[in-house]
């Protein structure tokens, strides 16, 4: 019975898609698209149903001189509550397989952006997949659309990997009785990814295959959150990749008004970059000079914001003077606040220009069209990656006429209530998971120039775990999209290869 | 790079293989998609992609910017938390409120790793165990995992 409903459905789905005229039309039938299902990223939106459609494809890549053969996959799964079995989500993929590999040795990895309310395309375009949009970050010279070039440094050497959308983004939404919003808020969002990743590892047989989880910026919130749900479950991963994370939203001084002692080291970074700091670090001794700014911050900066939040005492003048030197921020600046967070910090350290939140190093005159959205250094990508994506992904063979939603709404509806707290600290989740699997291995990548989720700031949420082999923390050259820079790719390519064939050794 | 496009085979039709009814069904899907194909090759450029909102990421709403006023847990605090959350899961699955699960019981609510290890858990070889249960089996476990490392 629920063959024939599928059949029928699929059957209705490829007339639809063939124009939905019939054989028998008389007319040319128009251009058509393999998905004719219309999406929506609206909070009240819903599929009435959903059927597991994808387009499969074969194609080649090279990697360290090695030619991989390779399946892609572009469709949707449907997520089901695991009690009930009732749908809750149409979720869109982009899966990359190895041909021939045994699945038992084969790593599986999915990978998700965050906003909350952004879909997965700058990790999927930007990062390890198969073909990758050559931005030239830092610089904003390169004329955009960027091309889309074959990735000699996609992680297909080491594992699958599995591009997936949020609800309410790219082409994922909630299938009727739910709407889209139904799973915006930490927990809910938790648990539909879960039943996302179960639907997957079942379709495919994947359940002898190690699993990764890898997400970027409010990723890292649901990784947390999703590696406790999935262990609990009984879907063991073997690892999990941090890539510039939020992990505590209660500490993060651009989100709420807390110290911004975890910012100063990435201040200290992006003062170097322009040649501000005094000393100024040559490049080769970032790491170092960044190691003085740590214990800055930790042993003089941070108690004194302490004390200024609780009883407005004034820094003393040696102090101020350390932070200029270290920051390459004026004394004046300083002075007018001292707490200082980083959209204050773009908009100040370098009179007349906007220098970037996700990546401090691109600049901007302000008044320019590069400033005018608030951050260079997205709205330099942001277009490229808007035409890519579908182009892209009419290449696999999967076309649809609904508007793909890079960045949607429901940032601003979700629901981040978690655990007792108004915001999420998701270190509990994290922890909880590594309890269930002591196995379990961590690794943060971070970049030295990301203002928004700094790293010192990931490394004290990190330390509350305790000391613990199983975690590992990488720095990079660059934003929050550290692999948008081509050197820093390399490197961290490299760490990624280094992290997955360690893990794969402890099994 | 090959351009072929197929319906992906879902795994309940896989598994549903060995029906000649079936095959000859999944036939012709597949042949009315071809014929789609031959007019997806022709399709204009797609729609770009749509930015509704700047990149705000984390970003939460001005109404809601409301961050605890307790210092980061860790150590003893944090290890209880880790504790409530386990609980939780457990007590959600007692549906009956008897403080023990079985096996079943377990694997209904969606506790996959509970009823996975269920006979380790289990040491009274009782059927039922309880959340202290669970909280001796992970603690063995994070001891034979610290003496590995």
């Amino acid at each position: 019975m629920a063959l024939k409903i599928v059949f029928a459905a699929m059957l209705a789905l490829a007339l639809a898609g063939c124009g939905g005229g019939g054989a028998d039309s008389p007319q040319a039938p128009p251009a058509t698209n393999l998905d004719s299902a219309v999406y929506s990223s609206a909070a009240d939106a819903s599929l009435p149903n959903a059927v597991e459609l994808a387009s499969v494809t074969k194609h080649q890549l090279v990697v360290d001189g090695a030619t991989l053969n390779y399946t892609a996959i572009a469709g949707h799964l449907t997520a089901s509550n695991p009690a009930t079995g009732a749908a809750e989500a149409s979720f869109f993929y982009v899966a990359y397989t190895l041909d021939g590999a045994a699945a038992a040795q084969r790593p599986v990895t999915f990978f998700y952006n965050g906003g909350p309310g952004s879909a997965t395309v700058w990790l999927h375009l930007g990062s390890f997949g198969p073909m990758r949009l050559v931005t030239g970050d830092p610089s904003t010279t390169a004329p955009s659309p960027f091309p889309l070039v074959a990735n000699a440094q996609s992680l297909l050497d080491v594992t699958d990997m599995v591009f997936v959308d949020a609800v309410g983004t790219g082409y994922s939404e909630a299938i009727a009785p739910n709407t889209n919003i139904s799973f915006w808020g930490v927990d809910v969002d938790g648990q539909v990814f879960r039943d996302f990743v179960m639907r997957y590892v079942a379709a495919n047989h994947r359940d002898a295959s190690p699993k990764y989880l890898f997400g970027e910026s409010y990723g890292t919130t649901r990784s947390a959150v999703l590696a406790n749900l999935l262990e609990t479950a009984g879907v063991e991963l073997t690892g999990v990749v941090l890539q510039s994370s939020i992990l505590n939203y209660n500490v993060n001084c651009g989100v709420v008004s807390s110290n911004c002692m975890g910012d100063l080291p990435s201040y200290s970074a992006v003062g170097a970059w322009y040649g501000l700091d005094n000393p100024n670090p040559p490049p080769a001794q970032l790491p170092a000079f960044v190691d003085q700014a740590r214990a800055f911050a930790r042993d003089q900066y941070g108690p004194a914001v302490a004390q200024f939040l609780s009883n407005r005492a004034p820094p003393s003048t040696a102090l101020l003077t350390g932070l200029v030197n270290i920051t390459g921020e004026s004394l004046g600046n300083w002075q007018a606040r001292f707490n200082m967070d980083p959209g204050f910090f773009q908009r100040t350290l370098i009179p007349g220009t906007l220098i970037g939140l996700y990546d401090a190093r691109v600049s901007a005159p302000v008044g320019s069209a590069l400033a005018s959205e608030g951050d260079p250094s997205s709205t330099f990508i942001n277009a490229s990656f808007a035409t890519g994506i579908t182009s892209y992904l009419a290449s696999l063979g999967y076309t649809n006429g609904s508007r793909y939603v890079l960045l949607g709404n429901a940032n601003a509806r979700w629901t981040y209530h978690h655990d007792a707290l108004s915001l999420p600290d998701v270190i509990p989740d994290l922890a909880a998971a590594m309890t269930q699997n002591p196995q379990l291995r961590v690794l943060s990548v971070n970049g030295y120039h990301d203002i928004v989720t700094p790293f010192y700031q990931t490394e004290q949420d990190l330390a509350r775990l305790g000391a613990n082999p199983n975690v590992q923390t990488r720095f990079y050259v660059g934003g929050h999209m550290t692999y948008l820079d081509n050197g820093s790719q390399v490197l961290e390519k490299a760490d990624l290869k280094q992290f997955y064939t360690s893990t794969a050794q402890d099994r | 790079m090959e351009t072929r496009m197929k319906l992906r085979p879902l795994p309940p039709l896989r598994e549903a293989i060995a029906s000649r009814r079936v095959r000859l069904r999944r036939a012709a899907v597949a042949l009315l998609l071809l014929g789609c194909l031959t007019q997806v090759a022709g399709a204009a450029d797609p729609p770009p992609g749509v930015i509704e909102t700047p990149m705000r990421d984390p970003w939460v709403p001005p109404s809601q910017r409301q961050p605890s006023t307790s210092p980061p847990t860790s150590g003893a605090d944090l290890r209880a938390q880790v504790e409530q959350k386990l609980q939780a899961a457990f007590d959600a699955a007692d549906v009956n409120h008897t403080g023990t699960l079985t096996r079943a019981q377990a694997k209904a609510a969606g506790l996959g790793f509970i009823a996975s290890h269920f006979d380790d858990i289990d040491t009274r070889r009782s059927g039922l165990i309880r959340f202290d249960d669970v909280r001796s089996f992970l603690e063995g476990r994070a001891a034979r995992a610290r003496s590995h490392n």
